[in-house]
């Protein structure tokens, strides 16, 4: 047991810094550098430099030297815990990350309730009460859910709630709550804000979990278990949620993996979209503008927390189902 | 992949824009025709009081400063204006305090947005039409007959925004102490530069400074005006890690050099702070946009920095202009940028009524549904139209030399004509510009002294498929294939020319297709390609591409902003990289031109900063730009549009609003229309 974790603890190194080296030459593959996209986004928006002034930036970031000294360089701040400095934000990558981090947290969190509070007992209810009226509304819904794009649906409720309601577009605060410090009535007005982007991610995940969660169940409630249980006489809600149930959610447990990146980075196009001061629009923006430092700390952040969720789960898995845990031993 | 995410986002708010746009045909008609559309006004705007008499006596301030007064935390108005204070008469009417300007902003890079509402801390500047050079932070100017000092004098008793004196020993240690070092700026400029050598600055006294040249320069008091790097002033020329503009805070700034006490002390001090060393450091303590303690200039100080989701500026206590009556400017009180995640966004809060006076960031496709939101939004649309000649030039490269029979006709001058006038300008227009800009060559407005003349205007720039291939006929290429194309000379296979378009701040590629279509019809085949930007100038400083397209935007005052007229910068030298090194390095790298219009047009532009008359100065411009028409290097198709920052919405709050400003790049527009002079009406 302790060895089998101990190689997995071992494993998840070798793992995050292979990304750290992986992130840090795809950022690079692009043409050019940090300086070429920032002269190319100055001269778009109407100001002139000249290859004097580029240079000489080049040589305040560094970009002069090969980028194996770069990545070396990096890699040795980070691990003093020091994460560099964002070129495009002129700040320490840690509080640029840090500004939004919470509120996409916040805001993932609150997608991920709703998703699970929805998917999961209607889950349940399309599979017990299979091909009955109910079933095949969620199922449509669901489907539904699935097939248009979630920027397209914040595309059409942005549209609506500015023409019908002729309501504020975008963002989380209301325009009047953006200066003011944090107290009570700022973070009402979040709440406000919350429930119609965090319905907008949680509406694709609900459809996609409802119809993995009808599956596994249905698989579940035609095994001889079920059948010897309710031949015992225990009670139906008993014995659907006692074990079935728990063993449907076992493919759950190993998606823990990909919930983590996913609470810190959000949807990059719906934040977008209804621009959402979250990460997800962060990472973009700074590989567009090949800001190495903050995309190779965001990019090693995601892979960090995919590593850890991935050793998380194998955990829960273990100790959710007994069948694993014998197998190992 | 990166490129495609921003593409769906975009591609998707295009398309719920246009949603809202489908019953509004009526709106498209009435941008359709300019003058009936009530959209394009007269230029106007507000004007300096130069003559002393009419300057006022006594001065007022706005209510939250007289409070600061009366408590004693800050100087009486009068001490606070300088004694000279610059005089600006608004527009329409004397303003009233108060307000917040509310705009959007992209992000860190979007700095610009904010200098250019602070581009009055320029030495000198443009008026309302920008034609004629006017003071700003310098009182007055004067150049030596033979060209060789330039004497700037500036106003008694002026303050930095902390209330410390503004005096000539700020442009000593700019000179002195950032320009001159190494460390800061490691490769001097040519704005500072007269035939080669450098020019220094000096104090002559307190409120006077000269820049003395060995050599003559009279264009130096052009390039102060302008956005160059000496001429652009503090806020965009010391932001984002550059280090020019002629003055810096002394009394500020030296804490932060190696000088004022040791390399040790200030290194230290840069690492207390989070930076690697000084230099970094010094380029965010200079940089207004990141460091609220800088003193500045401009009408409003930064006090919420620019990397921050909402990016503000308040009313400069200290500001140096007032209104003809002697309130002091700016009236409104402060500027809140909040940021977009994505230019879509601007758009769409805009149509919402979200922003008090947006230009920037306002795209023209989305005209239709800008106009039908206008009494929801309360808002209204006004057009500005651009000086130069074309949103959309096609920058032959004629240092090309990868395929010597692609080179051989793009270096011919009938290939190029005939190129030319096989663009149907008119279907570009209504497609691209709504039919509201410009057909034509790239040559600048008429309104610009540096036109060349009514007949150089639409030279080449007429459909005319028939003489398109006359022309290529005479020139041999008349073998075609079974599809009409025309065959290469040397091996018999199809001529394809590469149309490069990167979509930037217009949809190029989207052009590019639909001139290859009109190129059909004289047997050309052009092969476009959509490029992510950094690809498309490495492949243009690599001299790999034939036909880039761009704007042209600031070539209307040829002699600041040349590259994108003529190749004589390296930066972006889309018709002849190798030329423009050429030319920049006096012979010593890059490539001599054999096409002796090119050498003609180099020879001109040399002789130009020599000539002690504007009027001669102007005469060459116009010389150069016959010769470029004539020899279409660049294929003009629509210009003087508003499709840069033209398209401006003004919420009815506002007053003393233009009907139409200048949009140019040295007008630093909105600057050149003095927003520190709008107000809210109510």
């Amino acid at each position: 047991m302790l060895a089998y974790m101990t190689k997995r603890l071992l494993l998840a190194l070798l793992t995050v810094w292979a990304i750290s080296v992986l992130s840090f030459i795809i950022i690079q593959l692009p043409p050019g550098d940090f300086v070429d996209a920032y002269i190319a986004n100055l001269s778009a928006s109407g100001s002139v430099v000249s290859m004097a002034e580029a240079e000489s930036l080049r040589i305040l970031y560094g970009l002069d030297q090969p980028i194996y000294v770069q990545y070396g360089k990096w890699m040795l701040r980070v691990l003093a815990g020091d994460f560099g400095e964002s070129m495009e934000w002129k700040r320490p990558v840690i509080v640029v990350i840090g500004d939004r981090l919470w509120l996409t947290v916040v805001l993932s969190f609150a997608a991920l309730i709703l998703t699970w509070g929805l998917a999961l007992p209607i889950g349940i209810y399309s599979a017990v009460r299979q091909y009955s009226f109910g079933d095949y509304v969620f199922t449509f819904i669901g489907f539904i859910g699935l097939a248009v794009p979630n920027f397209l649906l914040a595309l059409v409720i942005m549209y609506f709630s500015f023409t019908l309601f002729g309501a504020n577009v975008g963002g989380l605060f209301s325009p009047e709550y953006d200066l003011a410090p944090w107290g009570w009535g700022k973070v009402w007005d979040l709440i406000k804000h919350l429930p119609l982007p965090a319905a907008i991610l949680a509406l694709a995940g609900t459809a996609q979990l409802i119809r993995i969660m009808r599956a596994n169940l249905l698989d579940e409630l035609r095994r001889p278990y079920v059948v010897t249980a309710r031949a015992k006489g225990l009670p139906d809600t008993r014995v659907i949620l006692k074990y079935p149930v728990r063993a449907a959610l076992n493919p759950f447990a190993s998606t823990i993996a990909y919930l983590f990146p996913y609470l810190v980075s959000g949807s990059i196009i719906i934040s977008l979209v209804l621009s959402l001061p979250t990460v997800g629009p962060l990472l973009l923006k700074s590989l567009i503008a090949q800001d190495m430092f903050l995309a190779g700390t965001i990019i090693l952040l995601l892979g960090v927390l995919t590593v850890i969720g991935t050793f998380i789960s194998d955990l829960i898995l273990m100790w959710v189902d007994p069948r694993i845990r014998y197998q190992m031993d | 992949m990166k490129r495609h995410a921003t593409n769906v986002v975009g591609f998707a708010v295009a398309l719920a824009l246009l949603g809202t746009a489908w019953p509004s045909s009526d709106a498209r008609a009435q941008a359709g025709g300019l003058a009936a559309s009530g959209l394009v006004g007269k230029v106007e705007g507000a004007e300096l009081v130069l003559d002393k008499a009419q300057m006022p006596k006594t001065f007022n301030e706005a209510p939250d400063l007289a409070a600061l007064v009366k408590a004693g935390k800050l100087p009486p108005v009068k001490e606070r204006v300088s004694e000279e204070p610059l005089v600006v008469k608004p527009l329409h009417q004397l303003g009233k305090y108060g307000g917040t300007w509310r705009r959007g902003f992209l992000g860190p890079g979007d700095v610009e947005n904010g200098n250019r509402i602070n581009a009055s801390d320029k030495l000198l500047f443009w008026d309302y039409t920008g034609t004629k050079i006017v003071p700003s932070v310098a009182k007055a100017w004067e150049m030596s007959p033979d060209g060789k000092i330039i004497r700037i004098s500036l106003r008694k008793g002026m303050k930095w925004s902390d209330g410390a004196p503004f005096t000539a020993d700020d442009f000593v240690f700019w000179y002195e102490d950032l320009y001159l070092n190494k460390d800061i700026v490691p490769s001097p400029i040519s704005d500072m530069s007269a035939d080669g050598k450098q020019g220094k600055v000096v104090k002559i006294d307190e409120t006077t400074v000269e820049f003395q040249f060995e050599n003559p320069h009279f264009l130096f008091v052009e390039l102060l005006a302008g956005d160059t790097l000496i001429g652009g002033g503090q806020s965009v020329r010391q932001a984002q890690g550059f280090t020019f503009g002629a003055y810096s805070p002394k009394h500020y700034l030296k804490q932060f050099l190696p000088k004022y006490s040791s390399e040790d002390a200030v290194n230290q001090k840069a690492r207390a702070a989070g930076y690697e060393n000084w230099v970094k450091a010094i380029h965010v303590h200079k940089d207004w946009s990141l460091n609220s303690e800088l003193p500045t200039l401009g009408p409003w100080k930064m006090t919420r920095p620019i990397n921050s989701p909402t990016f503000v500026l308040e009313r400069n206590p200290y500001y140096w202009a007032v209104d003809t009556a002697g309130n002091q400017l700016p009236y409104i009180d402060r500027v809140v940028l909040t940021l977009a995640e994505d230019a879509e966004v601007i758009n769409l809060r805009a149509v919402a009524g979200n922003y008090d006076m947006q230009e920037r960031h306002i795209t023209l496709s989305k005209l239709p549904v800008i106009l039908e939101n206008q009494a929801k939004g309360n808002y209204k649309v006004r057009l500005d139209l651009a000086l130069h000649g074309a949103d959309t030039v096609l920058q032959v490269n004629q240092s090309f030399r990868a395929d010597p029979e692609i080179a051989k006709w793009l270096t011919n001058a009938d290939f190029r004509r005939a190129l030319a006038l096989g663009i149907d300008r008119d279907q570009l227009n209504e497609t691209f510009w709504l039919g509201i800009g410009t057909v034509g060559s790239p040559v600048p407005a008429s309104s610009s002294p540096y036109n060349p003349g009514k007949e150089w205007d639409k030279k080449y720039a007429n459909l005319d498929v028939a003489k398109a291939n006359q022309m290529l006929d005479a020139l041999g290429l008349t073998k075609k294939d079974g599809e009409g194309f025309r065959l290469r000379t040397d091996n018999g296979e199809r001529l394809r020319i590469q149309i490069q378009g990167v979509k930037a701040l217009l949809p190029w590629p989207q052009q590019g297709e639909m001139i290859a279509q009109h190129w059909r019809k004289i047997g050309i085949q052009a092969d476009v390609r959509e490029m992510e930007r950094n690809l498309a100038m490495t492949r243009v400083r690599n001299n790999e591409h034939h036909i880039m397209m761009w704007s042209n935007g600031g070539t209307e005052l040829l002699y600041l902003f040349p590259r994108h007229a003529i190749p004589v910068d390296p930066t972006e030298a889309f018709m002849g990289p190798e030329y423009a090194q050429w030319y920049v390095s006096n012979g010593a790298q890059g490539r001599e031109p054999t096409d002796p219009e090119m050498k003609k047009i180099f020879d001109l532009f040399r002789s130009a900063p020599g000539k002690k008359d504007e009027a001669d100065r102007i005469k060459i411009a116009q010389e150069i730009w016959k010769i470029l028409v004539d020899q279409q290097y660049g294929i003009g198709t629509v210009g003087q549009s508003p499709a840069q920052f033209g398209v401006r919405i003004v919420s009815n709050k506002l007053g003393n609003i233009p009907e139409r400003v200048c949009i140019a790049q040295h007008c630093r527009t909105p600057a050149s229309s003095h927003p520190e002079t709008w107000f809210f009406k109510e």
